[in-house]
C-alpha cells in the first residue's frame, strides 16, 4: 500500500445514476432463521441510499452478503452489468465495496496506523515502514478532518473514535460502494457531524453509499433514498423526499406508533443514591442525587467522563475522594458484588465487551444476575430459569429462535435488549443504564421507554447515560452535563433548550481545539 | 451453497447431548471391533482392566474440564497425582489411619488448587504459568521429600481397595460415578457451573452481572487439585507405592480427553460426560493397541491423529451452517 491520499478515491467507471449494483433475489438463511427473503434491490452510482428496519430485520445480513463476510444461500448480485460471486472479502474489496460494520472489527491492540493498512502493510524487502504507516495514515486522518492520533493503540480511544478510524480505514482502499451499518451508534454529536462531512464528501466523489441507522433525522438528512426491510423482505423504496418519518415507522413495524418516548412524572420519593464530591479516575467533585421515581439523566460526549463516574458508583473502580450515600446513609462499595448487594443494577455501554457472554445462549445471559434467586442452595430450577428468560424474550421483543439460541447468533439491536432485560428480573431499586438503546430500533426504543415508567413507578430511581441528547433530553427529571470529567451544568425536565445543553458539553473541548492549532 | 443451508436448517438444539451420543457411539463402535478382532478384549478381565486405566485419567480429565471452561488451563495435575502418592504414602506408614491419610492429601491437592487461584487472580500470572510452575517444582518437593526413593506402602487393605471390585465392577470405576455424578450436578444444574461458563466466555460482563469471578477461578483450580489429589490416593492404592514421578504427562492426557470429550481450549465450552468419554476411549485405544501387538510408538501416533480429528469434527459441525 504505496498510495498517497490524492489517489485514495479513484474516479467512478460509471456516471452518476446508472446501477452500479443490483440484488436479484439476494436470500440467507442461517441455521433456524430465514434472515433475508429473496430481495431484488438496485443501487444508483453515486447514490446515499438508506436501510432501515427493526432488529433482526436483516439490515447487517444483506452487508455481510454484499461484503462477502457470508456466503449467501441464493440470488444474484450483478456488480457494474457482470455477476459476482462474493464469496470473500477479499473479492469485495477488490471490487471496490467495503464497509464499517456495526461492531467494530479491528484489532485493539495494534496501532491506529497499523489498522488503517492491515493486510495492506507498506513494507520494504519485508520489512514494515513503520514510521512512513503512521505518517500516512495521520495524513488521512487529518484529511478526513478527524482529531486523532494515528500512532496510539486502538484500544485506548472510545468506541466512538475506533469506529471513526474504521471509516477512515474503510475510504482508503480504492472505494467505490461504501457501506456504513449504524455508524453513529457510538458517535458524538461532534464525531457524527464529522463523520457526516466525509459522507458527503464521498458522494461528491462519486461514490456510492449505504446507510444504515435506526435513527430517522440521520436518514433525512443524508440519504437520497430509503429502502424498508422488515422481516427478511424488502417492504418498499422511497425517494426521501416523497416520504415522511411516519410513513416510514409503519413500514418498518407494520403499526403506528404515535410516540416514541414515553414520559410519566412521579412525585419523587426519598433519595436512594447520593454522590457527594465524588472523584476518581476519569471525574471529580461530582456531587448528585438520585430518588426514587426520577430519572436522571448524564448527557455529554463520549469519554466526557460518565461512565467511569458510574462504575465506580457501582464499585467496578475505586474512588479517590468524596462520599456515596445510599438511602442516606454512607456506604463504602468495594465491588460490583456490594453494588449489586445495595439493589443496584448496571447495563453497561460496551455489550460487547461488558455486556454479554457471546458464546453463551441468550437465557444463559438474561438469568446471570439472578441465579441466585431461581436456584436454591444447590441446585437451578430449571422451570424458573425457562420462564424468566422467555418472559424478557416475550416483554422485549427479542428476536431469537430459541432461549438456547447463542447470544452472537442475533442481531445486535436485539443483543443490546438482552444487556437491558437482565436487569429487568433482578428488582433492583438503582437503575443506571448507559447508552441502553445503541442500535435498538424504534419499536423497542418506546418499549424501552416504557419499562423505564413501569420500575419507576415501583419506586425505583434510574441514571440514563446517553449521547443522544434527544433521549435524555425527553426523559430526564434531572439533566446533568457532563465536560472533561465535570459536571458543568444541570437542568430540570426540558427547563433548557438543545443548543444551550450543547454548548455547555462541548465548550471547553472546543477551547481545546482553538488552542491547539 | 444452497444444499448446505438447506442441510443446517435445523437449529442445533442440544448440541451438548448429541456430540455426547456421538463419542459414545464411537466408544460402543471400538469396543465390537476389538471384541471381533482379538479373543482376549471381551474377557471379562480386560474389561476390568480397561476401566481401571481409564478411570484414573477420566477424574482428572473432570477437574481439568472445569479449569478449561473458564478459559485456563492446568498443567500441573500430573505432577499433583505425583506428588500426593508420596503424602499418602508417608502419612499411612507413619501410621496415620488411612481414612485421615486420604483426607490430609485431598486437603493438599485443595491447597495447590488455591495456590494456583492466587497466582492467577492475586498476581495476574497467565495459567500455564502458574501451573507450568507447580508442575516441576512440586516433583522437585516430591524428590526432595523422598530423596528420590519410592516409598513403599505397608498397608494391604489400603492397596486392596484398588484391586478389588464392587458388584463386579472395579472399584476405581465406582470412583468415576462416585466424582461424576456430583460434578455433573454442579457444572450443568447449579449456579456455580453457570458461572464457570459465564467467566470463561466474558469475565467482565460476569463481573457486572454480579458474579464473583474471582471466586469462581479459585474454585476451578481448587476442583482441579482436589481430583488430581484424590487421582493421586487412587494411584497409591494401585501400585502401592508413593513415587513423585509417577503420572508423568498425565496432564497431557487428562487435556486430550477434554478436548476430545467436545470442551474447548477457548473457555466456555464444555461438559462432564464428554471428557469422561474422551478418556474411555483413549484408554480403549491403548488397550486394543496392545492386544493388538500394535507398537506402543504408534499408540501415541494413533492418539495424536484421533485427537486432531475428532477436534476438527466438532468443530466443523460446532460451525455449522456458514
Ligand atoms: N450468525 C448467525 N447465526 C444465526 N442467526 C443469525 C446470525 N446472524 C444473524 N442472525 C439472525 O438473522 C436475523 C437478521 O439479523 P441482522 O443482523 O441482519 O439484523 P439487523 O437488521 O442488522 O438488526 P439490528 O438493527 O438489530 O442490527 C436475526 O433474526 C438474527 O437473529
Ligand atoms: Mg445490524
Amino acid at each position: 500500500m504505496t498510495s498517497t491520499a490524492q489517489e485514495l478515491h479513484p474516479a467512478p467507471v460509471l456516471e452518476p445514476g446508472r446501477t452500479i449494483l443490483e440484488l436479484r433475489g439476494l436470500e440467507k438463511r442461517y441455521p433456524g432463521t430465514h434472515a433475508l427473503k429473496p430481495v431484488n434491490l438496485a443501487f444508483k452510482s453515486g447514490e446515499i441510499h438508506a436501510i432501515v428496519g427493526e432488529n433482526g430485520a436483516g439490515k447487517s445480513t444483506l452487508i455481510k452478503l454484499l461484503t462477502g463476510v457470508m456466503p449467501r444461500t441464493s440470488g444474484e448480485v450483478i456488480w457494474e452489468g457482470q455477476p459476482a460471486a462474493l464469496a470473500t472479502p477479499h473479492e469485495a474489496m477488490a471490487l471496490g465495496i467495503n464497509a464499517v460494520h456495526q461492531e467494530v472489527v479491528l484489532c485493539r491492540h495494534l496501532t491506529v496506523a497499523a489498522n488503517m493498512f492491515l493486510g495492506e502493510e507498506n513494507s520494504r524487502f519485508g520489512i514494515l515502514q513503520q514510521r512512513a504507516m503512521v505518517k500516512e495514515a495521520q495524513k488521512i486522518i487529518d484529511d478526513l478532518g478527524f482529531d486523532l492520533p494515528a500512532h496510539v493503540t486502538l484500544g485506548d480511544l472510545t468506541i466512538g473514535q475506533q469506529q471513526l478510524i474504521a471509516a477512515a480505514r474503510a475510504t482508503v482502499r480504492g472505494t467505490k460502494f461504501l457501506i456504513f451499518d449504524e455508524p453513529t451508534a457510538y458517535l458524538t454529536r461532534k464525531e457524527a457531524d464529522q463523520l457526516f462531512t466525509l459522507i458527503r464528501r464521498l458522494k461528491t466523489e462519486g461514490v456510492t453509499i449505504i446507510y444504515i441507522s435506526h435513527r430517522m433525522e440521520e436518514v433525512f438528512e443524508l440519504a437520497d433514498r430509503v429502502s424498508v426491510l422488515r422481516d427478511g423482505t424488502l417492504v418498499g423504496t422511497r425517494n426521501i423526499a416523497e416520504t415522511n418519518d411516519a410513513e416510514l415507522v409503519k413500514m418498518m413495524i407494520n403499526r403506528s406508533i404515535e410516540q416514541i418516548y414515553h414520559k410519566e412524572h412521579f412525585t419523587p420519593g426519598a433519595a436512594i443514591l447520593e454522590s457527594r464530591n465524588l472523584s476518581g479516575k476519569g471525574f471529580e467533585n461530582v456531587s448528585m442525587t438520585v430518588r426514587a421515581g426520577e430519572i436522571v439523566g448524564l448527557y455529554g460526549l463520549i469519554g466526557a467522563g460518565r461512565s467511569e463516574f458510574v462504575t465506580t458508583l457501582y464499585g467496578r473502580h475505586r474512588k479517590s475522594a468524596g462520599q456515596i450515600l445510599w438511602e442516606g446513609k454512607p456506604v463504602q462499595i468495594n465491588s460490583e458484588h456490594d453494588a449489586i448487594k445495595l439493589g443496584m443494577a448496571l447495563a453497561p455501554e460496551s455489550r460487547r465487551d461488558q455486556g454479554l457472554c457471546l458464546n453463551l445462549s441468550v437465557g444463559l445471559n438474561l438469568n446471570l444476575p439472578i441465579y441466585k434467586r431461581i436456584s436454591n442452595n444447590l441446585l437451578i430450577s430449571n422451570a424458573q430459569e425457562r420462564t424468566q428468560a422467555d418472559r424478557q424474550i416475550a416483554d422485549l421483543r427479542i428476536k431469537t429462535p430459541t432461549r438456547s439460541a447463542l447470544a452472537s447468533s442475533l442481531s445486535g439491536g436485539n443483543q443490546q435488549k438482552i444487556v437491558i432485560g437482565k436487569w429487568l428480573a433482578h428488582g433492583a431499586r438503582l437503575f443506571i443504564f448507559d447508552e441502553p438503546t445503541v442500535g435498538v430500533d424504534v419499536g423497542t426504543k418506546a418499549e424501552i421507554y416504557r419499562l423505564f415508567s413501569v420500575l419507576l413507578s415501583k419506586g425505583a430511581g434510574i441514571i440514563l447515560i446517553s449521547s443522544y441528547l434527544p433521549e435524555v433530553y425527553e426523559l430526564a427529571d434531572t439533566l446533568h452535563v457532563f465536560r472533561r470529567g465535570k459536571l458543568v451544568a444541570t437542568h430540570g425536565f426540558r427547563t433548557a433548550d438543545h443548543e444551550e445543553i450543547l454548548t455547555q458539553a462541548l465548550a471547553e473541548k472546543q477551547e481545546k481545539l482553538g488552542g491547539q492549532t | 451453497m444452497s444444499t448446505e443451508a438447506i442441510a443446517a436448517e435445523k437449529p442445533k438444539r442440544n448440541y451438548n447431548a448429541l456430540f455426547g451420543l456421538t463419542l459414545l457411539a464411537l466408544l460402543v463402535l471400538l469396543w465390537v471391533i476389538l471384541s471381533l478382532s482379538t479373543s482376549s478384549f471381551a474377557s471379562a478381565n480386560n474389561i476390568s482392566n480397561l476401566l481401571r486405566q481409564g478411570s484414573m485419567i477420566a477424574i482428572l480429565a473432570v477437574g481439568q474440564t472445569f479449569v478449561i471452561i473458564t478459559g485456563g488451563i492446568d498443567l500441573s495435575v500430573g505432577a499433583v497425582v505425583g506428588f500426593a502418592t508420596v503424602i499418602a504414602a508417608m502419612l499411612i506408614n507413619a501410621g496415620v489411619p488411612v481414612f485421615l491419610a486420604i483426607l490430609i492429601t485431598l486437603l493438599v491437592g485443595v491447597a495447590i488448587g488455591l495456590f494456583h487461584g492466587f497466582g492467577i487472580v492475586k498476581m495476574g500470572l497467565p495459567p500455564f504459568i502458574i501451573t507450568l510452575a507447580t508442575l516441576t517444582s512440586l516433583r522437585g518437593i516430591g524428590l526432595l521429600m523422598t530423596n528420590g526413593n519410592s516409598i513403599s506402602i505397608n498397608n494391604d487393605a489400603f492397596q486392596e481397595f484398588s484391586r478389588n471390585s464392587f458388584l463386579g465392577v472395579p472399584n476405581l470405576f465406582w470412583m468415576v460415578i462416585l466424582v461424576g455424578i456430583p460434578a455433573y450436578i454442579f457444572l450443568h444444574h447449579s449456579r456455580w457451573g453457570r458461572y464457570l461458563f459465564s467467566v470463561g466466555s466474558n469475565a467482565e460482563a460476569s463481573r457486572l452481572s454480579g458474579v464473583n469471578v474471582q471466586r469462581t477461578i479459585y474454585m476451578a483450580y481448587t476442583l482441579s487439585g482436589l481430583c488430581a489429589a484424590f487421582v493421586g490416593v487412587l494411584l497409591a492404592s494401585r501400585i502401592g507405592i508413593g513415587n513423585p514421578t509417577q503420572a508423568e504427562g498425565w496432564e497431557l492426557q487428562a487435556i486430550a480427553s477434554s478436548v476430545i470429550g467436545g470442551t474447548s481450549l477457548f473457555g466456555a465450552v464444555g461438559s462432564v460426560h464428554g471428557p469422561l468419554l474422551g478418556a474411555f476411549i483413549l484408554a480403549t485405544i491403548n488397550n486394543g493397541a496392545n492386544l493388538l501387538n500394535v507398537n506402543a510408538f504408534w499408540q501415541r501416533i494413533i492418539t495424536g491423529a484421533l485427537i486432531i480429528i475428532i477436534v476438527y469434527f466438532d468443530g466443523l459441525r460446532r460451525r455449522g451452517g456458514k
